[in-house]
């Protein structure tokens, strides 16, 4: 590995810690509603996961892939990165995990543009503030791996990661899940990443084609606000 | 056969019928133009083209000004490789109410045909108004459907559009036993998207009963309440109102309600239920509440038989 590969692959792991100062410790996208409404308990916990990445992860992931796509452009296309965004803003229906995303994407860009000097980091925020457009976490994700040099495959694979780890870490905290038991979800579920993530690349991460079915998350999102107690907030 | 009905008036009707060879896939087609006319601004029907097996056969005159008509399929339900359009306009200030005489049955496909499709386009100009509320949708065992509804909205525009989907036919023991049921959904004011739906169910393949779908629930609908131009706070006023409804009417494990802001210009309402009735009686108390904040006028469900 050369210097350059070395120096990718360190600030790809910073990045995708789950310790990264950006607040996504803070939500459960919907899933604290499941928890408490509709009997999503540890046991359950495993089955839950895949089926979650399946839809939510994958979605996602084509948008992540979406802007890293226009982040190895050359100079960034700024309505395209716009429209993404806006986009993906659309498909979110519940407010909550919207601004959860939105917050996450706006937080992480601006700590990466403070980290390196990249025009199109500066251009993205710019032109997000001007429109007064979301940035959402996934798509800010992809264009800092196109930013930093990174391939496209370990950014896709370490935006995927970083979802599920944090997923994993709000589940410790809301249920009886324990430390090993979190580490061996996390570890058992990562040929799932890399097959979400290739498919995605094989769909060209065509963002209309990439299909979402979770209802019953969606629902817990939107009737988060409305829970008596809550962790998190989202 | 090919039917085509240009309409003068709701009442006034004429019809060319010419026939032709009868084609690999039934195209049915309804474009119907909605326009607000005279000092009353009463809404009529000013154009409509039809090709089986898609009719209206009149629009009747609303108490508000409004028009009301009836989607009929006279395949009683689509059929495996039916390619049905849709389009309705509402020109500026024209009120249309949208609903259909019962549920959309969508048949089983035959071996190797392509899924049915429809395609449904509601344009709604400034100041219009459409209301579309349809029957919910029963996917029977076999079937494989895609359905892509477009919604564009101008200037203080307006859309109440709900849709319920049904797991199957549930007295013949068929829950989920279609192939694939496809819905996109693309809602957009003043050229900018504000709703996007791309579900892709395939209950074969992927469980429904997962907790990141629909759980314990077998129905699933969904409601759009749009007013172009409304402010944010007002916005945040219904919400709190239809968030009452959504405490009132949920009861966990039978039936869900959850209400949210869109990106802008409005609110989604959910439900996710083990029964069709209590969606079917919970969303027009949702429509009531929106229609009288965003309109001050009531909402009125459509004649036909319930």
């Amino acid at each position: 590995m050369d210097d350059t590969a070395q120096m990718a692959l360190l600030r790809l792991l910073q990045l995708s810690d789950t310790a990264l100062p950006i607040g996504a410790l803070n939500h459960s996208f919907g899933v604290e509603s499941l928890t408490l409404e509709e009997a999503l308990d540890a046991v359950g916990l495993e089955a839950f996961l895949p089926e979650y990445l399946a839809e939510i992860g994958s979605f996602d992931v084509h948008f992540c892939g979406a802007a890293y796509r226009l982040g190895i452009a050359g100079r960034l296309p700024v309505e395209q990165w716009l429209d993404l965004n806006v986009r993906y803003g659309a498909f979110k229906l519940a407010r909550e995990s919207r601004t959860a995303s939105a917050t996450l994407g706006r937080r992480f860009l601006r700590l990466v543009e403070g980290l390196i000097e990249s025009p199109n980091l500066a251009a993205a925020i710019v032109a997000a503030q001007r429109t007064d457009t979301d940035i959402h976490h996934c798509a800010a994700f992809g264009l800092a791996g196109a930013a930093l040099g990174i391939d496209e495959e370990s950014t896709l694979l370490a935006y995927i990661h970083q979802s599920l780890a944090n997923l994993i870490s709000s589940c410790q905290r809301l249920l009886p899940l324990g430390q090993t038991q979190a580490t061996r979800m996390l570890w058992k579920l990562k040929p799932l990443l890399a097959d979400l993530v290739r498919r995605a690349q094989e769909n060209d991460f065509e963002v209309d084609d990439a299909t979402c079915f979770a209802p019953l998350v969606e629902v817990g999102s939107m009737r988060h606000p409305a829970l008596p107690t809550r962790l998190f907030i989202s | 056969m090919d039917i085509q009905l240009s309409t003068a008036t709701a009442t006034h009707q004429t019809s060319t019928v010419k026939r032709a060879e009868l084609p690999p896939r039934v195209h049915g087609r309804l474009c119907l133009r909605f326009e607000a006319r005279g000092d009353r601004n009463q809404t009529i029907l000013a154009e409509g083209e039809q090709r089986l097996p898609l009719r209206i056969v009149r629009a009747f005159q609303l108490d508000d000004g409004g028009a009301l008509v009836h989607l009929h399929n006279l395949s009683g339900g689509v059929l495996g490789g039916d390619q049905l359009d849709v389009t309705v306009e509402a020109g500026p200030q024209a009120v249309a109410q949208v609903t259909s005489t019962g549920a959309t049955r969508i048949y089983r496909s035959r071996e190797n045909s392509e899924p049915a499709e429809q395609r449904t386009r509601i344009n709604i100009e400034e100041d219009g108004l459409v209301e579309y509320l349809p029957d919910q949708l029963i996917p029977f065992a076999g079937s494989s459907y895609r359905q892509e509804t477009k919604v564009e909205l101008g200037a203080n525009a307006g859309l109440f559009w709900w849709e319920t989907v049904a797991p199957g036919r549930e007295a013949h023991n068929e829950t989920f036993a279609y192939d694939l049921l496809q819905l996109k959904t693309w809602i957009g004011a003043l050229g900018q998207p504000i709703a996007i739906e791309h579900m892709r169910i395939e209950p074969a393949r992927r469980s429904v009963f997962s907790l990141a779908r629909l759980g314990a629930y077998t129905f699933f609908s969904t409601f759009y309440i749009c007013r172009v131009g409304l402010e944010t706070a007002r916005w945040s006023e219904l919400e709190r109102l239809l968030g009452e409804l959504v405490e009132r009417l949920s009861r966990l494990s039978e039936i869900v309600w959850g209400v949210s802001p869109l990106r802008a210009h409005g609110l989604v309402v959910r439900a996710l239920s083990v029964n069709s009735r209590e969606i079917t009686t919970g969303l027009p108390e949702f429509w009531r509440v929106a229609k009288l904040f965003l309109y001050d006028r009531p909402a009125v469900l459509p004649r036909k038989v319930y």
